[in-house]
């Protein structure tokens, strides 16, 4: 009912429109005097007020009906059944609906008969009332909309004031968005630092992960939240992704911006932007699959013990998932080194290499290391590689050979695991919140670094 | 300048430097330098003008190969430089460049300090042994180009903050650090006002004792003002080249005639 009711509003918003233009045409060929605004902002101006009236007035009524239908049905319900618990009258009233709507409920008895008849004669008398004050709304606001057409009306400003109103709330859902997430990371994270008596370097310097081992007892146990391992195992991972794509994605950005013909390039750069378009889900099985295995069977040919999770795998994959990042960025920006001043240096006799080297380098670095900070970045929020190649438990070690655990890998262990999501909550939100910490730090100190050379270079 | 008949019997003495031989010039398809001859001569001054698009910036990328970075174009003919061909085969265009200078359009200095622009060519090509004697040649093609008492204080600095006039006059001073025996110029003054203009200007006159240099101007005035020999071309053909006396007083070919009275261009 709702969407033909939403439907409804559109068609009458349109036919609003139409009509006020139509009549400020009219005013127009009149020629009593020149209109302030064209014709279709007055159209504009009367969709608009159907609009805003109609939606606001559907949305309201309707919550506001429902909501009091359930509070009406819920006090007859409490009445009826005062001694059961609150969740077995919601149950009630749930199976109350479904009688009405003729859907299967969890039982049947006297009391759900009498509130699925209740519920279904509210239910027609809200319908009633929510089309009545919608349609009524709508009407009302294109009516008052249309008589006020007028030579002097000043339709354009006024529609125009909606519209940049329009676009403040959507900015501003966007800005509140982040605010809540921020904030319920830190609301959680708090509440974990009270359960562990605010000891904050058992988190950060503790080397013992093992965060729900002591719910049970009910209380966290500080003796074993030590992120450390957690921190250092995504540190390690992160540095052999960027040990595999910063030269890799480089170099092949400077090849297809200075050295490749146009048909290689061409044919190159889709390729490498296919390689952007491949699922992580797809990168993590080909970690613990194929490289993992050949890793650990290298190793033991040649003598060495590899762990069959080892970072090294996870590092590597990542790695090749982020060289078209790293040599996408790059190559735009390398490519955004004016050509002048390319000719400036080989018309001074440097070759191919040194021009790049000293001219267009330099000019791109700024790009280039921002590139790099936003591959970090992603390298450290990364989840699905590390969980399926990486390993889970929390081993502190430099070795890349053997198994380490990330930040990501235990959210994502703490959160689909059998401990309830409330008590799970506190550590993973924890863990989420420093790791935004450390990207938002990262990244402002990439700009930071940025502006720095901008201020050197241009 | 080229009124004085000094500095005319000065020229008529010169050797030359550059010798072109049906240079035939294509983009792609298009036709862009139809059967080019002329001979430029060292220690002077030669103007190329002619109205937009008629190839005289194209040519001069010809005479140190820099349209060899342009995938498209294709050079044919004949360009020697002290006798040798500069398309042979074995010629390094690096080599070429360090040979024959360019100055650019627009002034381009490199993201570097003011001294790192200069001792760029001298850098690359091992001019100099010690700091010392870096630092003298990056403070003698300074002063050649005229910079070097506003840029002495500030070599640190960013080349890219001097003012226009500046950075062309620092992208000259970089240009004849590397000791080049030719200087090409591609409109060197069109991105800049009329004061910076005439310093640049007087930089060229004094640049013709120790070099051969070409100027591409659009500015008939400049042409005029700066130099000895001027090439009229038109329509990718060079339809006139002489004394820039006799060019700009008693010019032979009637579209010359027409584009220096503004008939044409």
């Amino acid at each position: 009912m709702v969407f033909t009711l939403f439907a409804l509003v559109l068609v009458l918003a349109a036919a609003a429109y139409l009509a006020s233009r139509n009549r400020a045409a009219r005013v127009d060929a009149a020629g009593d005097a020149a209109l302030h605004s064209r014709p279709s902002y007055h159209g504009l101006h009367s969709a608009l007020w159907v609009l805003m009236a109609g939606l606001g007035v559907l949305v309201i009524s309707t919550i506001g009906a429902t909501w009091f239908i359930t509070s009406t049905l819920m006090n007859e319900i409490a009445q009826a059944r005062p001694d059961a618990p609150l969740i077995e009258h919601q149950l009630i009233l749930s199976d109350a609906r479904a009688i009405a709507d003729g859907r299967i409920s969890s039982g049947s008895d006297m009391l759900r008969e009498q509130v699925a008849d209740r519920f279904a004669g509210l239910d027609r008398i809200r319908n009633v009332v929510v089309i009545v004050l919608t349609l009524g709304a709508a009407i009302l606001g294109g009516v008052l909309s249309y008589l006020s057409i007028s030579p002097e009306w000043r339709a354009r400003n006024r529609s125009e004031t909606v519209i940049r109103a329009g676009l403040l709330v959507m900015a501003v859902i966007a800005i509140l968005t982040t605010i809540g997430i921020v904030l319920s990371l830190i609301f959680e994270t708090v509440r974990f630092f009270n359960a562990i008596d605010w000891q904050l370097h058992k988190f950060i310097f503790g080397t013992t992960w093992s965060p729900l081992s002591g719910v049970f007892e009910g209380k966290m146990d500080a003796e074993k939240v030590g992120a450390l391992p957690l921190f250092a195992g995504t540190l390690l991972i992160t540095l052999i992704a960027m040990l595999v794509a910063v030269p890799v994605g480089l170099f092949a950005a400077i090849f297809l911006s200075d050295f490749a013909s146009k048909t290689v390039r061409s044919y190159a750069k889709p390729m490498l932007e296919i390689l952007a378009g491949i699922p992580t889900v797809v990168y993590g099985f080909f970690a613990a699959i194929t490289v993992a295995p050949f890793l650990r069977d290298t190793g033991e040919a040649i003598g060495i013990r590899v762990a069959s999770e080892s970072a090294l795998a996870a590092g590597i994959v990542m790695g090749i998932m982020i060289i078209p990042f790293i040599s996408s960025l790059s190559d735009d920006v390398i490519n955004s080194v004016p050509q002048s001043l390319r000719d400036g240096s080989l018309g001074l006799g440097a070759t191919k290499a040194e021009t790049i080297r000293q001219v267009v380098l330099p000019a791109a670095l700024p790009g280039i290391v921002s590139a790099v900070l936003l591959a970090i970045s992603r390298a450290i929020g990364e989840t699905m590689i590390v969980v399926m190649a990486a390993g889970q438990g929390a081993n502190l070690t430099a070795n890349p050979l053997e198994a380490v655990t990330t930040v990501t890998v235990q959210i994502v262990a703490l959160i689909t695991g059998d401990t309830e999501a409330s008590t799970a909550a506190g550590p993973a939100f924890t863990l989420g919140f420093t790791l935004f910490v450390l990207t938002l730090l990262m990244n402002m100190a990439a700009q930071r670094l940025v502006a720095r050379y901008r201020e050197r270079y241009d | 300048m080229y009124d004085t008949p000094n500095s005319e019997r000065d020229v008529d003495q010169k050797e030359i430097k550059f010798s072109a031989r049906d240079v035939q010039v294509f983009y792609g398809d298009t036709h862009a330098i139809k059967d080019v001859d002329v001979d430029l001569e060292d220690k002077t001054v030669t103007a190329f003008i002619g109205p937009s698009g008629c190839g005289k910036s194209t040519f001069l990328r010809c005479l140190n190969r820099m349209n060899d970075t342009i995938d498209v174009c294709r050079v044919e003919g004949d360009i020697r430089l002290d006798g040798e061909d500069i398309y042979d085969k074995r010629v390094d265009p690096v080599q070429l460049r360090a040979k024959v200078g360019m100055v650019f359009q627009k002034p381009n200095p490199f993201p570097k300090s003011i001294y790192d622009n200069v001792a760029y060519g001298p850098k690359i090509h091992g001019l100099a042994r010690t700091k010392g004697e870096l630092d003298e040649i990056v403070e003698k093609s300074l002063r050649r180009a005229a910079l070097w008492d506003e840029a002495k204080d500030r070599l640190e600095t960013p080349g890219t903050g001097l003012s226009g006039g500046q950075q062309q006059r620092l992208c000259i001073a970089r240009a004849v650090a590397t000791e080049p025996e030719v200087l090409l110029m591609d409109e060197p003054c069109s991105a800049l006002d009329p004061i910076a203009t005439s310093q640049v200007e007087e930089l060229i006159d004094d640049l013709r004792s120790n070099f051969s240099v070409v100027i591409v101007t659009h500015s008939m005035q400049q042409a005029a003002r700066v130099s000895q020999k001027t090439a009229f071309f038109h329509l990718g053909s060079m339809v006139e080249f002489g004394e820039t006396g006799h060019i700009f007083t008693n010019p032979n070919d009637e579209r010359t005639e027409s584009y220096i009275t503004g008939r044409i261009g």
